[in-house]
């Protein structure tokens, strides 16, 4: 018996010039599907960025040639009351985000993820309800809330307790107050479905076990609970962060950064100062510094909260 | 038909390219002026009213008859603030303008800067001036003497008030002086809980606004001819006295928004029966919140200053703009000229949206003195105001008062609540303004 060689014969060799045009686009195949990624990330955010740096180092009203002015917009920036108050607003609203709307989500969800507890998918519903409705409505209903002669908040001030004239939108520390109000009801019921999402990842022997033991549902809440929610609450904590620093729409359809300048926030100061007051070299050096004090914050945020670290 | 993949990317790098085409050809902006013939207008404003009567104005024969063109309005509705924002970035990406740009008064200033109106809008000075003392409002939209929009609506302050209240409570209806009136007012607060008037502690805005129709009444102002400050005077701290007087006994109640729930709710429930507002408040502010109080209310001239001023304010208005260098342009210069510049626009535009002339001679006119406002229990309107403006103060912008209302706001409502006195308020305010405004 013979063996038969099925192979197929041996095509004639391509021409040199075809051979390279071949390998050339071999060569260059990969780089052209992933181009599109690098095409739009440069055009959609490497050229804004550099754009945005190179005006805050000019003048420029919106038209015309922008005046180079160095670093003019920076010394200005930082001699700024306004800049330093919204700064200290934003601040005001990260920490109170941290320290309020953490910890509110996460004794939200450990309650929605209580054994036995009816309704549960109506109250899941219900707090994340803000989440989805528009921001102007939101603002609107606080409005009506939180007006000073003519709002509920008051009147139930009033029928329960015989007080009831807070100007809680044009008293600066009462409207500080109410856009963290404002940031606690919108955000607390959307965090609190991550922190779902973690508590219900949790293996009930640990519990099981802890209770064997004799721990109580503190006990087991700080030594079993809080540990294993580390990554989720780490996660949670740096977005609020990034995010607060960041807010815009809260402040803005509430008070519009009122009375005064006492609910401003970093993000307002930039728009009021581009497309209020047609300072667009100044707005992008304050958009430029906000961006580092975020990323800045981000940096140690996720150090801090050891995001991404192995354990 | 099967398509491959390679096809496909094709056709889509085909289409793109195709739209790209089409989109370089779009701009019907340039060429040669169009001296008759059809003039397609295009429109920008944020309010329905203009938009309904620019576009009746357009085929309306009493307004555009004998004219070289034919109108027609194509209208884009913009947010005030969005306009200027929008043109500005049209135009510096060179994608095409409005021929015609509605303007808010308050988002003028932005366009004061950096020669921005010199560059976008056409110089209507040459219009405006063969009218003189006749045209009124001009000055808020003048930059370097030259005159770059004309205005809508005179918003003539008066003072709307609730006869039947008044009658109740034994108001006179003719009291002569804010210091008469306001010790009247704060008796009424006092025995009833009632105001005769409010004050916004909203947003700086609505707060400098307020602050400004009562010192514009005064025989004050924000600004110069020159757009250089001068809210630092007697008239300012005077008129921030008689607020926080109004506010400490109760005559003025403080609401957030002139507009909104909380002055609809006053309105409703009688505590605010009088309030000075401009006369399209009538429209946006009294009819549209207390419709059933037709027939209730009346309009009279505000009462002067025992100190001096005068009987008559402004707060707000649009004014529009025609945007130059295009093929267009002309025609809509023309085109705005017979709507707004002459009598039968002007009294076409009141009867469209009970916009007030702005010429001051019509107001003696019968057309305009014949008119009866049944909201207002049929009362001549045009008396009243057209008493106001004999004495309608004129006003200037400058291009620092966004940074203005945003320093003088927090100032004015903690002098308004009495925590500062109005002298301190405005030094206050002025300094903040001076560390903030652009050079």
């Amino acid at each position: 018996m013979t063996a038969t060689d099925t192979r197929p014969a041996a095509r004639p060799a391509p021409p040199p010039a075809r051979r390279t045009r071949a390998r050339a686009r071999r060569q260059w195949a990969p780089y052209l599907f992933i181009s599109p990624f690098f095409i739009l990330f440069t055009l959609f955010m490497l050229v804004p960025i550099g754009a945005g740096i190179y005006l805050s180092f000019t003048d420029w009203a919106g038209l015309g040639t922008p005046e180079f002015i160095g670093t003019a917009n920076y010394t200005r920036l930082f001699q700024d009351e306004s800049f330093g108050a919204s700064l200290a607003n934003t601040g005001f609203y990260t920490v109170c985000a941290l320290i309020v709307v953490l910890p509110a989500s996460l004794m939200i969800a450990q309650a929605l993820n209580a054994r036995g507890l009816k309704l549960r998918d109506f109250f899941r519903l219900v707090y994340f309800m803000p989440v989805v409705l528009s921001p102007i409505i939101i603002a609107l209903i606080f409005g009506l809330i939180f007006d000073g002669e003519y709002g509920l908040f008051n009147a139930v001030l009033e029928a329960l307790f015989g007080f009831g004239g807070v100007s809680w939108l044009t008293d600066p520390l009462w409207a500080r107050i109410v856009v963290v109000v404002l940031v606690l009801w919108r955000w607390t019921g959307f965090l609190t479905i991550f922190f779902l999402a973690g508590l219900q990842n949790i293996p009930q022997e640990l519990n099981e076990a802890a209770l064997v033991d004799g721990a109580g549902p503190v006990r087991r809440f700080f030594s079993i609970t809080i540990p294993i929610l580390h990554p989720v609450t780490a996660f949670i904590a740096v977005t609020m962060l990034v995010n607060t620093a960041q807010i815009f729409e809260e402040p803005f359809l509430l008070t519009n950064g009122g009375p005064g300048e006492s609910t401003l926030s970093i993000s307002m100061f930039v728009y009021r100062a581009a497309f209020l007051r047609q300072e667009l070299g100044y707005a992008a050096a304050a958009g430029v510094v906000m961006f580092v004090i975020v990323f800045a914050l981000g940096r140690l945020s996720i150090s801090a909260f050891g995001v991404g670290r192995n354990r | 038909m099967t398509i491959d993949r390679r096809q496909l990317l094709r056709l889509t790098a085909a289409a793109g390219l195709g739209t790209g085409a089409l989109a370089s050809c779009a701009s019907p902006t340039a060429g040669p002026p169009l001296r008759s013939g059809q003039a397609d207008l295009t429109m920008w404003t944020h309010d329905p009213g203009y938009a309904s009567f620019f576009t009746e104005a357009a085929t309306d024969a009493e307004i555009v008859g004998g004219s070289a063109w034919t109108y027609s309005v194509e209208v884009a509705s913009v947010a005030a603030d969005a306009l200027v924002t929008r043109m500005i970035t049209q135009a510096v990406a060179q994608r095409p303008l409005p021929t015609l740009a509605g303007l808010e008064l308050g988002q003028f200033p932005r366009m004061m800067r950096a020669d921005i109106a010199e560059n976008l809008l056409v110089d209507l000075t040459p219009l405006t001036e063969s009218l003189g003392d006749r045209l009124l409002k001009t000055q808020p939209y003048t930059v370097d003497g030259k005159v770059y929009a004309l205005e809508s609506d005179n918003s003539v302050s008066v003072m709307y008030y609730r006869a039947d209240e008044f009658e109740r409570l034994g108001i006179p209806d003719d009291v002569e002086t804010w210091e008469e009136l306001l010790d009247i007012g704060a008796q009424v607060a006092a025995d009833t809980g009632q105001s005769i008037g409010m004050v916004s502690d909203g947003d700086n805005t609505a707060i400098v606004q307020g602050f400004m129709q009562f010192l514009l009444q005064r025989g004050g102002g924000l600004f110069d001819a020159d757009g250089e400050l001068t809210v630092e005077s007697e008239e300012s701290v005077e008129v921030l006295e008689l607020m926080a007087e109004g506010v400490r006994t109760g005559a003025f109640v403080s609401l957030t928004d002139p507009y909104g729930s909380a002055t609809g709710a006053a309105l409703k429930d009688g505590r605010l029966i009088a309030t000075v507002m401009p006369n399209w408040y009538k429209v946006y502010g009294l009819e549209a919140n207390v419709p059933d109080q037709a027939g209730l209310w009346r309009a009279r001239n505000i009462p002067r200053f025992s100190s001096g001023g005068s009987i008559s304010s402004t707060m707000g208005g649009t004014a529009f703009g025609v945007v130059k260098d295009q093929v267009l342009t002309d025609a809509a210069v023309d085109f705005l000229e017979r709507s707004y510049l002459t009598p039968e626009g002007q009294l076409a535009r009141y009867w469209a949206g009970a916009y007030l002339p702005t010429l001051a001679d019509l107001y003696e006119t019968p057309e305009f003195q014949d008119i009866t406002d049944p909201y207002l229990g049929d009362q001549r309107i045009f008396e009243t105001y057209g008493a106001a403006v004999e004495e309608l103060p004129g006003f200037y912008q400058g291009a620092g008062l966004p940074v203005l209302r945003d320093s003088l706001g927090g100032p004015i409502l903690r002098a308004q609540r009495g925590e500062i006195d109005a002298e301190a308020a405005l030094e206050e305010g002025v300094r903040a303004y001076e560390r903030q405004a652009p050079r």
